[in-house]
């Protein structure tokens, strides 16, 4: 025979319908959201892992000043044990375009080969292979043109260059940019026609034996770049390990993934101690019940099992949708998600069942022990203590005092809060962590647009101009100066290596003046916010390529706040470099620089360059951060009606034996609904504090790997609307809640009289 | 008449599961009068006190309190009236679980505009050394002591007591007897109380035997006894 406490089941959840339908919604829409991450990711993540042989992308690559010899290449191959090939490029300003720079490569056979999405490889001198992203931010389409280096090329494919899955413009650039910067590729005879003015001898090289690890990689690239110095001038020494371009896309999936399943699961234990804490509630009311049943043979595991089925039931259908609609609708929606950021190759999505364990049998597994042990702990006592519904683990020999001249309504208000601790806390608890992610989601725009202001604000000049050679120019304003690179050092602090430029100036320079004495140098504000570094430390700083470390002391701040450099008097820089008196390679100019030719300008340094990273940070994450948004509402408005719901619940007899006294709804609500509030408001602000203080270590890890500084900020704004949205949520509650109180009958009092 | 019950009728569910536990009710009791509604289970004597307290309505007929008709009156009205004019003591005790003695006769006192004295009170219910203790720490006794002092804190008019002994034992109920009848003789409030008890007719004023949803017998008692000299 069937256990015939299962014919309540249906009726239980018909009574509670809107409940258990609020938290199988909230399942869904978090399971199929994580569920079609995870296909999304995982297929892509596949796709771009197997492109690195599929479409054998390079073991790293550098650029000389000039073009080697066969002989030089050859000799290089064999002292290196590497093969080479010739990767050049061309880069010039799209003529159709404001403000954007193309990178055009030659027909790729051997290495870093070409994926085509859309239509095909160019055939002829004038059709172009252009990059997906870039075209479809421009609106660009198979049989458009683009103009540049004075030539119009037909779009013939829309395609994705592998070793450029994310585009960086630069290995040291903060960020990407898909829409400012673009790649493509020509046929062999169409690159060899474009003009020369702007060609960089690129040449990308695989190892004949792969170092088997990231660390193997690393030492092997080391002695590479040593032994390359003696064969040219490099221009840029970058191995795939440490290529943003290549890495940057992989990586990022790898960690979002991490990051969503890890949300997923915080999601479910806080339903789950919702669900327990409902259970607890349950137990309570039908004490005499379960009492009666434990003394006519009813067995503690069959009681545990009664009052598991329904939570476990809810959450097992919400996966089962939740994976239906993540494997079949949301994956493409989140695969859409990536494409729009990165240059990613073809793929095939696979249905694998990782999505399935981590959206489904791992939160069951939560569920199922975090109710399992709060029933075993809730059902262990004895018969008899249910019959005299006497659920206290430690039976309190007084009630803990309160002043009396504390009126008593405030007192009612604190004894309910003291009554219902374990819901407070996990209101608490689900506030925090609402917060944290509105909090998280709003603090991005400010934090960007505080990078944007800091670096435009505190522009050095209008362009700076990085020269090939020193060319003298006779624009008004025109100050040179020494540029350089060198890196950081990775230490302790786990902060990645990352460039710092060096600026080599005149004492008396009228774009920058120098604070520090001779010897020692300036940085710049963002140095001294994200390492930590004060007047008087020493820092050091190495050459990417010789390996050579400098070390340089600190005498004084200069106000830029965004970019991680350093300033110094030029002819010490020069002489620390080994230029000689005088030399300089780059111009602080507030005028265009016009009497220079193009061959001898290697970059120019805009406002535009500058806050790319906010831009594309912006355009990558701006759509997730209101997603963040969305879901820290509904836990908000989840968690704290639950909780509170359940308050109501339990003070049910309470509140109607008030209403029976002559208290009004308005008193009532004051004595049931404002302990809510109080402690919702309390978390709310305690909230606000802790996830402040978090946020900025968060914000600090989250940003450290980008180059520059992004200053944590917290605005008034941002405070606001965080609480406005706490509050505004709460006060939908405090309607629905007042209206389940004024529904409580006055001869609720009189029922379930023992 | 302070109270007065006229035509009064109720009934419970519809078709053919339809009870009537009213027929008709007519009564009426003085201000200050000790009555007792007596009679056997499903007479309808709770259902009455339900209607006079103002937590049930009355599908005919009506109450007046001191010359109001309850039925005129809107939900707001009736919650001022059992505010201000009515003590409610049940079987159960109904006493708020989380609120410590002293503050469960606080939540009675915080209606009125002139309470008692809630220490005096305590003194009087020989609970004032409980006072910081929690409900379930004390015997059905005393909490139905301090369910009484929740009801006369305020000093109602019309104290309502709904089998206030039924879940007591035999001595513990004379004690909360003979505390019902002193408090009635001291504010002279007017008190109403259910019981199936027909022992405790003998120390009321009134007594009005209910039976089938009809009145049986309205009578005034010439010699009442005191709670001590009540036996059953």
């Amino acid at each position: 025979m069937k256990n015939p406490l299962n014919k309540r089941l249906p009726r239980e959840l018909k009574s509670e319908l809107p409940k258990y339908l609020i938290i199988f919604l909230f399942f869904v829409m978090t399971i199929s959201a994580v569920s079609g991450f995870l296909i999304s990711d995982n297929s892509l993540r596949t796709a771009t892992e197997d492109a690195f042989s599929k479409f054998s992308i390079e073991h790293g690559n550098y650029e000389f000043t000039e073009r080697s010899s066969d002989e030089d290449i050859k000799a290089i191959e064999q002292e290196c044990g590497i093969r080479i090939y010739e990767n050049f490029y061309k880069e010039e300003l799209v003529q159709s375009l404001e403000d954007t720079t193309f990178r055009v490569f030659g027909e790729r056979t051997e290495i870093n080969l070409v994926d085509v999405w859309e239509g095909s490889l160019p055939s002829a001198d004038d059709e172009l292979g252009i990059d997906r992203l870039f075209a479809k931010n421009h609106d660009l389409g198979i049989g458009d043109t683009i103009r540049f280096a004075d030539k119009e090329f037909r779009i013939s494919g829309i395609v994705a260059l592998t070793d450029y899955s994310c585009l960086y413009q630069n290995p040291s650039d903060m960020m990407f940019d898909n829409d400012k910067f673009g790649v493509g590729v020509l046929t062999k005879s169409g690159f060899d026609k474009v003009r020369d003015d702007h060609i960089h001898y690129s040449y990308s090289w695989l190892y004949n034996n792969e170092p088997a690890d990231d660390a193997a990689a690393k030492t092997a690239a080391e002695e590479l770049v040593a032994k390359l110095s003696a064969h040219g001038s490099i221009e840029r020494f970058i191995p795939a390990f440490s290529n943003n371009a290549i890495q940057f896309a992989l990586n990022d999936m790898k960690g979002d993934s991490m990051g969503i399943v890890i949300f997923l699961y915080v999601i479910i234990i806080i339903l789950a101690f919702v669900f327990s804490i409902t259970i607890s509630n349950t137990i309570t009311k039908e004490a005499g019940t379960i009492g009666t049943l434990r003394a006519s043979g009813y067995t503690r595991g069959e009681m545990i099992r009664h009052y598991m089925i329904l939570p476990m039931l809810t959450l097992t259908a919400g996966a089962v949708v939740g994976n239906l609609l993540g494997y079949t609708l949301l994956n493409d929606i989140f695969a859409a998600a990536y494409l729009n950021s990165y240059s990613l190759t073809t793929y095939e999505t696979l249905f694998t069942p990782e999505a399935f364990v981590k959206t489904t049998l791992i939160p069951f597994v939560l569920m199922f022990f975090i109710n399992l042990i709060m029933l075993v702990s809730k059902l262990k006592l004895s018969p008899l203590r249910f019959l005299r519904r006497d659920l206290k683990k430690r039976s309190r020999k007084k009630a803990f005092r309160l002043n009396t001249k504390i009126p008593i309504m405030i007192r009612f208000r604190l004894r309910v809060i003291f009554q219902n601790l374990p819901n407070y806390i996990m209101i608490f608890f689900g506030v925090l962590f609402a917060e944290f992610m509105i909090m998280f989601s709003l603090i991005f725009g400010p934090m960007l647009d505080t990078f944007q202001e800091n670096t435009t604000d505190h522009l050095l000049a209008k362009c700076q101009y990085i020269l090939k050679a020193p060319v003298p120019t006779g624009t008004e304003g025109a100050e040179a100066y020494t540029a350089s690179s060198l890196r950081t050092i990775e230490d302790e602090t786990g902060i990645v290596e990352e460039d710092v430029t060096i600026y080599g100036l005149d004492r008396g320079s009228s774009y920058i003046a120098l604070s520090s004495e001779k010897g020692k140098v300036d940085i710049s504000t963002a140095y001294h916010k994200k390492y930590g570094v004060d007047i008087g430390d020493k820092i050091k700083l190495k050459d990417q390529y010789s390996g050579k470390v400098y070390e340089l002391e600190v005498g004084g701040y200069y106000e830029y706040p965004a970019i991680i450099a350093v300033f110094m008097d030029r002819e010490e820089l020069n002489g620390i470099l080994g230029y000689e008196d005088g030399y300089f390679n780059a111009y602080f100019s507030d005028n265009t620089i016009e009497d220079i030719e193009e061959k001898y300008i290697a970059t120019r340094i805009t406002e535009t360059e500058l806050t790319k990273t906010s831009r594309q940070l912006m355009r990558s994450m701006g759509s997730m951060m209101i997603v963040f948004t969305l879901f820290g509402t509904v836990i908000y408005v989840l968690v704290i009606y639950l909780l509170a719901k359940i308050i109501v619940e339990k003070n049910t007899q309470s509140i109607s034996m008030t209403k029976i006294l002559g208290y009004n709804d308005g008193e009532i609500n004051s004595l049931y609904i404002h302990s809510t509030t109080i402690v919702t408001v309390i978390s709310l602000l305690v909230s606000l504090l802790i996830c402040d203080r978090t946020l900025a270590v968060v914000m600090f890890q989250v940003f450290k790997s980008y180059s520059g500084w992004f200053e944590y900020v917290m605005t008034p704004g941002v405070a606001f609307k965080v609480l406005g949205l706490g509050l505004g949520t709460y006060l939908l509650v405090v309607f629905i809640l007042s209206r389940k109180v004024k529904k409580i009958p006055l001869d609720e009092a009189l029922k379930n009289v023992e | 008449m302070f109270i007065e019950i006229s035509g009064l009728r109720k009934s419970f569910g519809q078709g053919e599961s339809r009870v009537e536990v009213l027929r008709g009710i007519d009564a009426g009791i003085e201000k200050g009068e000790f009555t007792v509604l007596l009679g056997p289970s499903g007479s309808g004597k709770s259902t009455l006190l339900n209607i006079i307290g103002g937590i049930d309505s009355a599908d005919d007929g009506y109450i007046s309190i001191g010359g109001e008709k309850t039925r005129d009156m809107s939900e707001k009205a009736l919650t001022l009236y059992r505010r201000k004019h009515l003590g409610y003591v049940f079987q159960m005790y109904n006493l708020i679980p989380n609120l410590n003695i002293k503050e469960n006769i606080e939540v009675g006192a915080y209606l009125s505009d002139s309470p008692l004295d809630v220490d005096e009170l305590l003194k009087a219910l020989g609970l004032y050394e409980h006072r910081h203790k929690l409900p379930n720490q004390l015997s059905g006794g005393q909490q139905q002591r301090t369910a009484i002092g929740r009801a006369v804190i305020k000093n109602p008019d019309i104290l309502l007591c709904d089998e206030p002994t039924g879940a007591l034992d035999y001595k513990t109920s004379k004690e909360i007897l003979a505390i019902i009848s002193d408090l009635n003789r001291k504010y002279g409030s007017t008190v109403l109380m259910v019981t199936h008890n027909d022992a405790i007719k003998n120390m009321a004023d009134r007594v009005i035997k209910l039976r089938d949803g009809v009145v049986r017998k309205n009578y005034l008692n010439e010699t009442k006894l005191t709670a001590e000299e009540l036996d059953w």
